[in-house]
């Protein structure tokens, strides 16, 4: 057994002007050289128990604690966040929060500088942070310039210049595309594996937390649930599903061929074991559960967002759309996926007028962009950007949901009723006193979509809406998109949570390097592996097992692999 | 190091297992109980105000506007307290003065002006061992009122009522600051109720930008010696401009102080919300 590199002892820790601990009698050991991934849902005290291992939880914060917390043989309590920093490394969730210099060297060296490392060792500890992040020869580019993953990977290098014992990451991919977050994930791996430096992990990335860590930590209302290697965490499913902790799709799939088969066997956690449990496993016929999967949609109604060989180019030069040409009729769901930088956000955007095309034209309702005011098209259209906190600027949840509904000359009563119906969707009526921004980054994305709901928009455009949301928030959300699309509204949804969507959109529009690659119904567009692969998507795994029973199965879903591998009927949600 | 705070709130059943700490601040890098980073980031706030001109001075200045970061300095003082208020003030203005030169006439006069009144800000709490500190602050303030008035009265000539009608707002300033209005106001930026807190803000930035002007004035009139004639006009102009410098400083602060409530960050020792 490795030497403990952390340890908890009945730590709890409550934030000030609260009684709720968030941690409450957290006893722990992190060894050296140890990947532990720690999951949870949004609240769980994910983050409280990253800030309690480099001392700014409670030292920072202020509040009670309860217990001692060792790292490297210091107690957080009696030492200085500084002198606590030279063994631990901490990267949060938003690579663009994190990055404070001019160029990639000044900001691995920031940190260096705040310690006093003498320049001769400070350089050489820049270069070989960057070799293990793989970013050499980006030394003096500006942090802007680089992509989401490698953002992330060089704030990963700033930390590891220091040298830590323990590297936490705070969910370090929620940002990021499928490929940005593989970089991160093989990044830290390695780092791991070869300078066996001890890493905790916090995400809602099942499928990679399955693949890559040692153990898995399960946290839920601030305590510890479960600790164990990765195969027995996430293998308990009902367990998981019960603290409203998403499951890799493999494992939930394999959970479900149980269920159904009335089995108890040990499920997989790992792709790679599961499609080789299906292609051992007996024949299975399958064209029973294709001719129910097939599906049929007629597309008659009229269009209502139209764009001809469009191309925006942007002041810098950047070509962010090069020649799309689509329709979108009242009352469709539409998905639109790519890699960052794909343009999906430049294209909704000329849907509100905040940019305008460069070449080729929009139209909304038959009419030319030209026509439309943005005043005009933000009662018509509603937009989630992606970070909730660009849309936040009042100081109670309440005020933040009344505005706009104000600004409108509403009456007061009719505000009322509508923030409170709005509130009350959106499971944020308790919530209606806070300051939006002291709320969790879910709750934050959930006000912000309230704001937009209250006003009963005919389109609502999402960009991201799940990121940093754990899976009840995230399909809650979702949920309220499937109920406005099922009242007639017409849903435009961009994310990287494919996993998420087939229960969901009906249309996928996948795009990459500003161009659209694929515009077709859900199960053709998830099943087109190599298109989404050219920009950088991973198909969930429920299709890759379908695509493992052979024969073109275009299954989406655990639940329908499941009953296909067991010859029952296919559940689905039309 | 052990406390026994565990029986103050929770009921027994839900205290946690692990004995009670003493949670406390174990860097140095703090100015009189403020972090340095609040100090920093604060300094930065007044620095990028200096950029932002309000259109309504004729007073003092370039005789067109009064830049934005006057309006912060008693927040500052109010947010970090006295001395780390005083620092923080004074480093954005001095770095205000170097990078945005046209909003202000004396650069050595902002920074002082600036200095004075986030130390007369933090100086309106009534947290004990300090309550008395706004005495000889006042006397400062008195002395540089007897400098101002007395230039334009016993060197300039100028009619005393004039020069009384011109410097309403420094005066009336210096009396609420000797007046408990002074605690008054300050009490109120520790209320829960934003309307409240908003009052205070506003009465505690007629007070303080109002001495701070005294301070920057007094330097400023030594400069330019404007005609006497000049007091006169003054007077219906200086209160409009403190008024929107009130206002300003109330809107920011209000919403601060809430957004500051709300994420829970660690309190400066000696703030005053």
């Amino acid at each position: 057994m490795a030497s403990i590199i952390a340890a908890l002892k009945q730590a709890s820790y409550a934030y000030p002007h609260t009684d709720r601990f968030a941690l409450k009698d957290i006893s722990l050991d992190i060894h050296q050289g140890e990947f532990l991934g720690l999951i949870g849902p949004t609240g769980a005290g994910k983050t409280t128990f990253c800030l309690a291992l480099n001392g700014i939880v409670p030292q920072f914060y202020g509040g009670r604690f309860f217990g001692h917390v060792t790292v490297a043989g210091l107690d957080t309590l009696d030492h200085p966040i500084s002198a606590l920093a030279r063994h631990v490394g901490v990267v949060f969730e938003d690579p663009e929060t994190q990055l404070v210099a001019h160029s990639v060297e000044n900001e691995i060296a920031f940190a260096l500088e705040n310690l006093k490392i003498p320049r001769e060792e400070m350089l050489p500890r820049i270069s070989r942070a960057l070799e293990a992040v793989r970013l050499e020869g980006t030394e003096k580019r500006h942090p802007q310039e680089l992509s989401g993953g490698q953002k992330q990977r060089l704030a990963i290098a700033a930390a590891l210049a220091l040298r830590p014992d323990l590297l936490i990451l705070d969910e370090p991919t929620s940002q990021l595309d499928p490929v940005g977050a593989q970089e991160v994930f093989a990044t830290v791996r390695e780092l791991n594996r070869t300078l066996g430096i001890a890493v905790v992990m916090t995400g809602h990335a099942a499928e990679e937390l399955a693949e890559y860590a040692d153990r898995v930590a399960l946290l839920v209302g601030g305590k510890l649930v479960k600790v164990g290697p990765p195969d027995a965490v996430y293998g308990d499913v009902a367990q998981l599903e019960t603290c409203d902790v998403r499951p890799p799709q493999v494992a939930r799939t394999f959970y479900l061929i149980n269920r159904l088969r009335g089995a108890e066997s040990p499920v997989p956690v790992r792709l790679a074991e599961g499609m080789r449990r299906l292609r051992e496993g007996p024949a299975i016929e399958i064209a029973g559960c294709y001719a129910k999967c097939v599906e049929t949609h007629s597309d008659t109604s009229a269009s209502l967002l139209s764009v001809k060989d469009l191309h925006h180019v942007y002041p810098d030069g950047t070509r962010a759309l090069r020649g799309i040409s689509l329709d979108i009729r009242a009352g469709e769901y539409v998905l639109i996926v790519g890699q960052n930088g794909a343009g999906k956000s430049s294209l909704v955007k000329h849907f509100l007028k905040l940019l305008t095309p460069t070449e080729g034209c929009v139209q909304v309702d038959g009419r030319d962009m030209r026509e439309w005011t943005v005043g005009a098209l933000a009662r018509r259209i509603g937009y989630v950007a992606q970070n909730p906190d660009h849309q936040i600027f009042n100081a109670t949840v309440w005020d933040e949901v009344a505005f706009a509904l104000k600004n409108r000359g509403w009456r007061k009563a009719e505000v009322e009723g509508r923030v409170i119906e709005t509130l009350s969707a959106l499971n944020l009526l308790d919530a209606r006193d806070r300051h939006p921004l002291a709320l969790p980054r879910g709750d934050r994305a959930r006000v912000v979509i309230a704001a937009v709901l209250a006003l009963h928009p005919d389109v609502l455009i999402f960009d991201e809406p799940t990121t940093g949301q754990d899976y009840r928030g995230a399909r809650a959300i979702l949920d309220i998109t499937r109920d406005l699309h099922r009242q007639g509204k017409t849903i435009i949804v961009i994310t990287h949570h494919l996993h998420l969507m087939p229960d969901y959109a009906e249309r996928v529009l996948v795009m990459g390097a500003g161009v659209l690659l694929l515009d077709a119904p859900i199960r053709q567009a998830y099943h087109a592996v190599d298109v989404l692969r050219s920009t950088y998507l991973t198909p969930p795994q429920a299709v890759l097992l379908a695509q493992a029973l052979g024969n073109d199965v275009p299954l989406l879903t655990p639940e329908e692999v499941a009953a296909c591998v067991t010859d029952k009927n296919v559940k689905r949600e039309t | 190091m052990n406390t026994s705070r565990q029986s103050e709130d929770l009921p027994q059943s839900e205290l946690p297992a692990g004995e009670e700490r003493e949670v406390r601040r174990l860097d140095r890098v703090a100015i009189d109980g403020a972090p340095i980073a609040y100090v920093l980031v604060l300094a930065a706030v007044v620095a990028a105000l200096a950029f932002i001109p309000i259109p309504i001075s004729v007073v003092i200045g370039s005789g067109k506007n009064f830049p934005m970061s006057q309006s912060i300095y008693p927040l500052v003082g109010w947010l970090l307290g006295p001395v780390a208020g005083a620092v923080a003030d004074g480093i954005g203005a001095l770095v205000g003065v170097i990078v945005a030169p046209h909003t202000t006439t004396s650069a050595p006069a902002t920074v002082l002006g600036a200095v004075l009144g986030g130390f007369a800000a933090g100086a309106m709490t009534v947290k004990e061992r300090r309550a008395w500190w706004w005495a000889p602050l006042a006397g400062v303030f008195v002395i540089f009122y007897g400098l101002y008035a007395g230039r334009a009265v016993f060197i300039n000539g100028a009619a005393a009522r004039d020069v009384l009608l011109g410097s309403f707002i420094n005066w009336s300033a210096l009396l609420l600051f000797v007046l408990p209005t002074r605690v008054w106001f300050a009490r109120l930026l520790a209320e829960r109720d934003l309307k409240r807190i908003g009052i205070g803000l506003f009465g505690g930035t007629w007070i303080v930008a109002g001495l701070s002007h005294l301070a920057t004035g007094t330097i400023v009139y030594a400069i330019l010696n404007w005609a006497s004639e000049y007091w006169l006009v003054f007077a219906p102009v200086a209160p409009l401009e403190h008024l929107v410098r009130c206002l300003v400083g109330a809107i920011i602060g209000t919403g601060a102080i809430a957004g500051l409530r709300a994420t829970g960050l660690i309190k400066p020792t000696y703030a005053a919300y």
